[in-house]
């Protein structure tokens, strides 16, 4: 394609990301580094690690990255290496059913998972049954603070990505490789731990990096469980006065400096692309079938994990039915009226209605951004693709909690981009907000898509008369259409249930998006936790049907999008 | 029917030259082909002739118009692709109509002419089918009716033959070039299968590390090869080394190891003069094997293997100083048993003399 025309796409997405992603960014350190008196100060930033409270707040923040990723990581190499090994029955069902918690929303699942794990709840209750507790002195499965309750559902909702991740890195691996391991006498786990885990590290880093930075930055979750002593949370109820303080910038600096340097350095120490591996596979290699008793215990493993992971969401379903649950393993009684209840709320239709036309938006966004910037990184040899690359990318790097108060904070007044403060109308910064955090997963399938697109295919119409972009419209979007619904599916279901945008960014009630209208719904004293239930029926239905037509259309290259 | 008139073109991939300095003209309805092992640079002046590539130096011209900077779609050229580059999201039709559809050509105009350009390909009754469901040989031909039906001003070939098996290229680089003929449209097809450029060209052009190397019909490249390296690229040909004595009238006399030979010069620009080291080039199939000596053109020696064809026989004949590759037409095997003794004879119209 002409030159001219690569280059100006080039600029305007270069020039969309310089306003909308590194802007606020900036916006943000200025807060956090220039003092009242308009000169540089690190005063903010060492004052955060000087006050208790915000050093307790990071500790917390670390404990529940860092324990949230080790448990995604016990679940999830466990379930790759079965995956890659063995042929077992229902394989193909069991391994999509094992990602559907990715796209649960995790928020929601909370009042599940309170239900069911609280001291009142359902596990209780059961054990009280058969005898095994005594009433008097329920335990606390949450634990103190119920920070183990923010860790269990942040593993439980994002060990899909990891699992993708390190499958993807097991198929890698040549099955020569082992062979001559046992050839050499080194079998079983010795074998796996001195072979075939260190040809998996860059891709368990690929994908605990997003997990980490995920989880390290959690806000919808722990809000739910009132677990207030975290730095996400801190920030959130700092924003109430951002105009004065500036300790939410200094902690949104704290935060984004930790991710950044994460990711950066697994980046420089992991990302030299995956170990080449030398000689072609010799050997068929592949999953063997495993035997009945074996492949039972696979399918067994693969269902109670999916069980385990789907678990809170089912309590939600049950809360939303429910006529009370208390101190009993199910509920006492089912009903309908809380749907009715929340349909007739005053916010919820008008929420549903929002999230539709912001996701939707969003999505149209992503789908023109992700393919030009696909275009010129297959396409072109401009100089700097590879920096537009690496920054369609950094979104993955960048909490959303830290791009949301980022948006915030430039679109605060007296500031350049007052015009589209989210007080007045946040249906552009929202939308901004939403295709930016989601953008990367865009680019990526579409990226696969000209990747797998021959370009002899593009000079054949040419050839025959056809200018570039109508050769774009007319012979590639056709081709890599499968990719771009995938990608673009992908994205509409997570902005529609995105949280730390929503929460941060819409401010009036009649522009809240689904999500924060749960929250607020939860809030409400009584009914709050059905009513919101039943709305979070009502998006995980939205959800359920979204990815289950990505991964119809997709098939097995779902996990290619993500990946670090 | 338009010349194309290619002048001093030089195109470079950073450091690597991939054409430098190259100069040809293709007459009005001509056959062409640009021939040559891989890497010469033939597919990258055939892309440079589509527009795929711009040049670095030099100017291509399409009748008199400079078409140097235009884009690949202002070009109206008709390029067949190695791979087809059929579109697989597009029916038969579809994929002919698409060049049309972009000329704004009216929709019963483009049916009718699709239909046509089919029918001339012989493929008529597969409109409706997708790509996927065709033959490789009927995708060849899909392929051609595709270049063929916007009536471009010339055809570009990009080894349209290279995925077809053994039997099929035979059938379809006829069928190519009675199109090619039919319509009038000049054509420039790149090849490294020296028996098409041979059989349906009406010039080739040898290239050789991004220059021309030979320019000339086919007769003229296989009988009067320039340089050493056409000469082994086009056919089979044995060399053998010799010291130049003088001339006789056109008649080069040579002075080599097995005795005086005479031949033609193949670069009508090159003078050898007397003692200067050449090359002589001589065809399998320009000897014959004979009982008794030659005073000139003719060597001594055993018959090595052979292998026999058929039609033709081919043996490997071992002299006092190197082995020489043979064809005999309708050969007579049972007077040619190893080991026996023979004198192989060239005329004088076969030899043909190099530069070292």
């Amino acid at each position: 394609m002409s030159r001219q025309f690569s280059i100006i796409v080039f600029l305007l997405t270069a020039l969309f990301f310089a306003l909308f992603f590194l802007w606020p960014i900036a916006e943000t350190l200025c807060g956090a580094f220039v003092g009242s008196d308009g000169k540089f100060t690190i005063s903010y930033i060492t004052e955060v690690f000087r006050n208790p409270l915000y050093l307790e707040g990071l500790w917390n923040s670390l404990q529940m990255g860092v324990w949230s990723t080790l448990l995604a990581a016990f679940i999830a190499i466990p379930l790759a290496w079965v995956s890659d090994r063995f042929l077992f029955p229902g394989k193909s069902l069991l391994g999509s059913l094992v990602l559907v918690p990715m796209i649960m929303p995790p928020f929601v699942g909370a009042i599940g998972i309170k239900q069911i794990l609280g001291q009142q709840g359902a596990l209780n209750a059961l054990l009280k049954d058969i005898g095994c507790l005594n009433p008097a002195h329920p335990i606390d499965w949450l634990g103190e603070g119920r920070i183990w309750g923010v860790i269990v559902l942040n593993a439980l909702h994002l060990y899909p990505i990891l699992y993708l991740n390190v499958l993807a890195a097991l198929a890698n691996v040549d099955p020569a490789m082992e062979e001559a391991a046992e050839n050499l006498g080194c079998r079983g786990l010795r074998k796996f731990r001195r072979i075939t885990l260190p040809l998996i590290i860059p891709g368990i880093f690929a994908g605990g990096t997003i997990v980490f930075i995920w989880s390290f930055t959690e806000l919808g979750v722990p809000l739910m469980f009132d677990f207030t002593r975290v730095t996400s949370v801190q920030i959130f109820y700092g924003i109430k006065d951002i105009g004065g303080n500036p300790f939410p910038f200094a902690l949104v600096v704290v935060l984004l400096c930790s991710t950044v340097l994460l990711y950066v350095g697994s980046k420089l120490l992991f990302g030299r692309d995956s170990y080449s591996m030398m000689a072609k596979a010799t050997s068929q290699g592949g999953p063997r079938k495993a035997g009945l008793a074996l492949g039972l215990l696979c399918s067994g493993l693969f269902g109670l994990v999916t069980f385990l992971a789907i678990l809170p969401h089912i309590g939600v379903i049950l809360v939303a039915f429910s006529t009370d649950w208390y101190q009993t393993i199910l509920p006492s009684g089912l009903t309908l009226s809380h749907f009715e209840a929340a349909l007739g709320h005053n916010l919820t239709l008008p929420s549903i209605q929002n999230s539709l036309k912001y996701a939707g938006l969003a999505t149209i966004l992503d789908m023109v951004l992700g393919v030009a910037i696909a275009f010129v990184v297959v396409r072109t040899r401009l100089p700097g693709r590879q920096i537009l690359d690496a920054m369609a990318m950094l979104p993955l790097a960048v909490p959303g909690l830290v791009l949301a108060f980022g948006y915030l904070a430039m679109t605060q007044e007296g500031k350049p981009f007052a015009f589209l403060n989210p007080t007045i109308d946040p249906l552009i910064i929202l939308v901004i907000a939403y295709s930016v955090r989601r953008l990367p997963y865009v680019v990526r399938s579409a990226a696969a898509g000209f990747q797998q697109t021959s370009v002899t295919l593009e000079e054949a119409a040419q050839n025959l008369g056809c200018p570039p972009l109508r050769t774009l419209r007319r012979i590639t979007i056709p081709l890599i259409a499968a990719n771009l619904i995938a990608g673009g599916l992908l994205a509409f279901s997570f902005a529609m249930l995105e949280v730390s945008d929503s929460l941060i960014l819409a401010q009036k009630q009649q522009d809240f998006p689904i999500t924060k209208a749960i929250y607020e719904l939860y809030q409400l004293l009584g009914e709050g936790r059905y009513l919101a239930s039943a709305l979070g029926v009502w998006a995980m239905a939205f959800l359920a049907v979204a990815i289950i037509g990505t991964s119809l259309i997709l098939g097995k290259k779902l996990g290619a999008i993500f990946r670090a | 029917m338009i010349a194309i008139t290619i002048e001093n073109l030089v195109k470079k991939f950073g450091d690597t030259v991939a054409l430098s300095g190259i100069t040809l003209r293709i007459e009005p309805g001509e056959l062409f082909f640009l021939l040559g092992p891989s890497g010469c640079g033939k597919t990258t002046l055939l892309r440079n002739i589509a527009g795929f590539y711009i040049p670095d130096e030099g100017r291509i011209l399409f009748g008199d118009e400079d078409v140097t900077n235009l884009p690949p779609y202002k070009r109206n050229t008709g390029m067949m692709f190695q791979s087809y580059a059929l579109w697989p999201h597009m029916t038969v039709a579809e994929n002919v109509a698409f060049g049309l559809e972009e000329r704004r050509v009216r929709s019963a105009d483009i049916r009718q002419r699709v239909t046509a350009a089919l029918e001339s390909v012989q493929m008529g009754q597969y409109t409706e089918r997708k790509i996927a469901q065709l033959s490789g040989g009927q995708q060849q031909r899909v392929a051609l009716a595709r270049a063929l039906v916007i009536r471009p001003r010339c055809v570009l070939l990009d080894e349209p033959l290279s995925n077809l098996d053994a039997r099929l290229r035979l059938e379809m680089r006829s069928e190519i070039r009675r199109v090619c003929k039919e319509n009038g449209l000049t054509a420039i097809y790149v090849t490294h299968d020296q028996k098409e450029a041979l059989s349906i060209s009406d010039r080739m052009a040898v290239l050789e590390g991004g220059r021309i190397a030979q320019i000339g019909t086919p007769e003229q490249v296989y009988r009067r090869p320039i340089t050493r390296v056409v000469a082994d690229f086009i056919g089979e040909t044995n060399f053998l080394k010799g010291k130049m004595l003088s001339f006789d009238g056109a008649k080069a006399v040579i002075e080599t190891v097995g005795g005086p030979f005479e031949g033609f010069l193949g670069d009508p620009d090159w003078k050898p003069s007397a003692g200067d080291e050449v090359i002589l080039s001589i065809r399998p199939e320009s000897w014959s094997l004979r009982g008794e000596p030659a005073a000139v053109n003719a060597v001594k020696g055993r018959i090595g293997e052979s292998i026999y064809l058929g039609e033709v026989a081919q043996y490997i004949l071992r002299t006092a100083h190197n082995d020489l590759k043979i064809f005999e037409l309708n050969p007579h095997l049972s007077a040619r048993c190893q080991g026996q003794e023979f004198f192989a004879v060239a005329s004088a119209a076969d030899v043909v003399v190099l530069k070292p």
